[in-house]
């Protein structure tokens, strides 16, 4: 039974692989057979790998031993939802899903109405080409479907931290993502190849990028949040070079989304557009090689293989050489001709798009440098998050005054004048609002202050510009994208100022009954539960957070025994107010009679998260949003 | 007198500046930012008047852990040839035992004595971290595959 299995699950790939060749063909000839049917071969593509993954996934739910992948990622007695999750919790399960995406936004642009018909079946032809790549890949050195050379009874489980609600659905977000991207760079590619990057281009282009943009925004602050609670550091980014590898093409993407709006009004910048979103998804497949190859000396480390890391690798070369080489005979003479004052809206968007590759630049230094060292030098060393911290900020600063600035300018050539004009209410405001705040909050330093402002004024711009009350109802003008995501980003970096600034932990040494008092805040610590749960042992311990004495919020951090594999984690308590969150994580120790608690205060991570999701709503809007009034 | 050929000169030229300096102030401050890993016996040979942050990784040495009440602990790292004491105040994590692999931050004192700032901890009780593999291969104390 398992070989019909594996046999059809390797079958499907197949049928995949060979559509997709097919459907390459159309680049090269005007064959009229593969030309025509585009639409079924698409269909055909999606639905083979769609099954292929659902065998995985019912593998997984039966735990079916027979298979190499399910041995070592799964395990019998492993709740329902992580058996499901353990299909795209390895390498080889999420390397299905990459082809799953791949295939899915191919289906859907086939879907999609397209004027210009050749083109059309070009960007289905070169996405086609990725997909043979990675179901390739897929087939020889990562095959899911590999079966065990004898049957085993039981798993080895899948890694506790990974059983996680928010870590089952990151993974496919954070790939929806990264793999939209291929849909922008083929959408790239094949109009570098039909010479018509023009504004109806950027048109189609714009949706698809906004798509995979929010996606992405969206995984990144999944990853993120689940850091926060699961790590238990109390840190919520850590600059690790996984985190860098999915944080490089959301800057390139930044910039990209910025420009192909650029180019649907004003139909030009055409040869950045397009470099643009040939190496923000040159990026993604960078990021993929980073995490996936096992190079990379990270806290999230969860797959190595060599063999694995040169294929992925030499894949990004054959991308990278082929789409430049393309890029470098086509796009002379793409650019219309446009001529703008330095204080125009499109000075400011260029502007920005360079702070935004300087950003890329600093990260990707830090990231790739020991690397360097360590393959070249044989040196083995760490860039510190103190590197990023203090080179960023210089630039972020640059960043938030133009973007303060741009919009309320007009294109090609505005006023200076005009702005200050317009800001001023803003600009008295947010000066008041940051006198109060220095006299108040007395350890913010000059730069921060500054960003600070920024961001109020930001914030404040954002949204008088944003929405124009008429007299009955609010009209949502085609800039309440932006009002949401520029007011979300001001948010966001406040909140991530602030919140490194007034930080407070404390570790204590505490027996049950103790009182424990971190600034303002005195804790209870009431007492010590022991349970057993279907996969693993857990002791809690409750803690009460006292308003005199009164029982004000309960906190329950847990350390959990895993039975398969055996590993012990600790399990955080955080308690999310308006201001601050309250966070307690708790450690085995060595003496017997207390426990370790380390509890943080975090102000204003409510609104760091608030800050990414009006980021994310800004996207979909964007998605949607055509450049004409819609009325609500 | 301004022709577009010496306008688009001046924009080259300063362009050029703004890169220069830019990479200047990123690279001087990577160099600054960058914390370098020894293994014991490498430590042994360093000049002790550095007192930059460093990392330090080997096997947490068979019964050295010492810890005290007020969240002290002491313990030693091995590489099977050089031996360095640490001093870490906070919470051990919780893969944290004798026998393991062990990453420590901090700074390397004159007196032999290692004040460790932060105690890298890995999610796998099976992991070891790869530089400590790395040190103990050239020690000839590796003992996995």
């Amino acid at each position: 039974m398992n070989n019909i299995i594996s046999l059809s699950g390797n079958l499907l790939l197949i049928i995949c692989l060979a559509t997709s060749m097919l459907q390459s063909l159309n680049l090269f000839t005007a064959n009229s057979y593969t030309n025509n049917n585009v639409k079924l071969f698409s269909t055909i593509q999606f639905t083979s790998i769609v099954l292929a993954f659902l065998i995985l996934i019912f593998l997984f739910t039966q735990s079916n031993f027979g298979f190499e992948l399910v041995t070592f990622h799964s395990h019998s007695e492993k709740p329902f939802l992580y058996k499901i999750s353990g299909a795209w919790g390895n390498h080889e399960g999420s390397l299905l899903l990459w082809i799953l995406i791949l295939t899915l936004f191919n289906f859907l642009y086939s879907l999609s109405a397209e004027r210009d018909k050749l083109y059309k079946n070009k960007v289905i032809a070169i996405q086609s080409i990725l997909i043979i790549g990675f179901v390739l890949f897929s087939i020889a050195l990562s095959n899911p479907f590999t079966l065990n050379e004898s049957p085993q009874s039981e798993g080895l489980g899948l890694n506790p931290i990974l059983q996680d609600p928010l870590l089952a659905i990151h993974p496919p977000i954070l790939y929806f993502g990264y793999v939209g991207f291929s849909l922008v760079f083929s959408l790239a590619v094949a109009g570098l190849l039909s010479s018509n990057i023009n504004n109806v281009w950027a048109e189609t282009v714009k949706s698809w990028t906004f798509l995979a943009w929010t996606f992405l925004t969206a995984g990144i602050a999944l990853g993120s949040y689940w850091a926060y609670y699961e790590l238990g550091w109390g840190g919520y980014w850590f600059w690790d070079p996984v985190e860098n590898a999915s944080l490089m093409p959301w800057l390139a993407a930044t910039a990209l989304i910025h420009c192909v709006v650029v180019l649907q009004k004003k139909n030009t910048m055409q040869s950045w557009t397009v470099l643009l979103a040939i190496i923000t998804f040159s990026l993604s497949l960078m990021g993929t090689f980073l995490v996936r190859s096992g190079v990379l000396n990270s806290v999230h480390t969860f797959a190595s293989d060599p063999g694995r890391g040169l294929y992925i690798l030499s894949f990004l070369f054959l991308v990278l050489i082929t789409s430049f080489t393309i890029y470098a005979l086509k796009s002379d003479g793409i650019d219309k001709e446009n001529s703008y004052s330095i204080v125009s809206r499109d000075a400011g968007i260029m502007v920005n798009n360079w702070v935004l590759i300087t950003i890329l630049f600093i990260v990707f230094l830090g990231t790739i440098y020991p690397l360097f060292t360590d393959l070249v030098l044989n040196t083995s060393l760490t860039v510190g998050p103190s590197y990023y911290v203090m080179t960023i900020t210089p630039v972020i600063i640059i960043l938030l005054l133009f973007m303060i600035i741009s919009p309320l300018v007009n294109w090609t050539a505005g006023k200076l004048s005009n702005v200050i004009v317009k800001m001023r209410y803003v600009l008295i405001s947010s000066l008041t609002l940051v006198l109060i705040l220095s006299l108040y909050f007395f350890l913010f330093s000059l730069t921060e202050l500054t960003i600070i402002f920024l961001c109020i004024i930001l914030i404040l711009t954002s949204i008088s510009s944003g929405i124009i009350y008429s007299r009955k109802n609010i009209i949502i003008t085609p800039s309440l994208g932006r009002t949401l995501s520029h007011s979300g980003f001001g948010l966001l970096l406040l909140a991530i100022v602030s919140n490194a600034v007034y930080s407070e932990e404390k570790i204590f040494d505490a027996k049950v009954g103790d009182t424990l008092k971190l600034s303002d805040n005195t804790f209870r610590f009431e007492k010590i539960n022991q349970f057993e749960k279907q996969n693993y042992n857990s002791i809690q311990a409750i803690f009460y957070l006292m308003d005199k004495n009164k029982k004000v919020e309960k906190f329950s951090p847990e350390i959990r025994f895993y039975n398969d594999p055996p590993t012990i984690t600790s399990e955080t308590s955080i308690v999310h107010r308006l201001f601050e969150d309250i966070y307690i994580v708790m450690n085995v120790t060595q003496a017997t009679n207390s426990i370790s608690v380390r509890i943080h205060v975090k102000p204003f991570m409510t609104f760091l998260w608030i800050g990414v999701i009006l980021i994310i709503l800004g996207g979909v809007l964007s998605v949607f949003i055509k450049n004409k009034k819609i009325n609500a | 007198m301004t022709s577009p050929v010496k306008k688009r000169l001046i924009k080259f030229l300063l362009s050029l500046i703004v890169l220069a300096i830019s990479i200047l102030i990123i690279v001087y401050n990577l160099r600054d930012n960058i914390v370098y890993f020894y293994s014991p016996s490498e430590l042994q040979d360093l000049n002790t008047s550095d007192v930059r942050i460093l990392r330090l990784g080997g096997l947490v040495s068979t019964g050295s852990i010492q810890s005290e009440t007020n969240g002290i602990h002491r313990f030693k790292i091995n590489d099977g040839n050089e031996e360095i004491s640490v001093k870490f105040e906070g919470i051990l994590p919780n893969l944290f035992a004798e026998d393991k692999g062990v990453v420590v931050e901090g700074k390397y004192i004159k007196d032999e004595l290692f004040i460790a700032l932060k105690v890298l901890a890995k999610h796998d009780e099976n992991y070891m971290p790869p530089e400590v593999i790395d040190s103990l291969k050239q020690t000839g104390n590796w003992q996995g595959e």
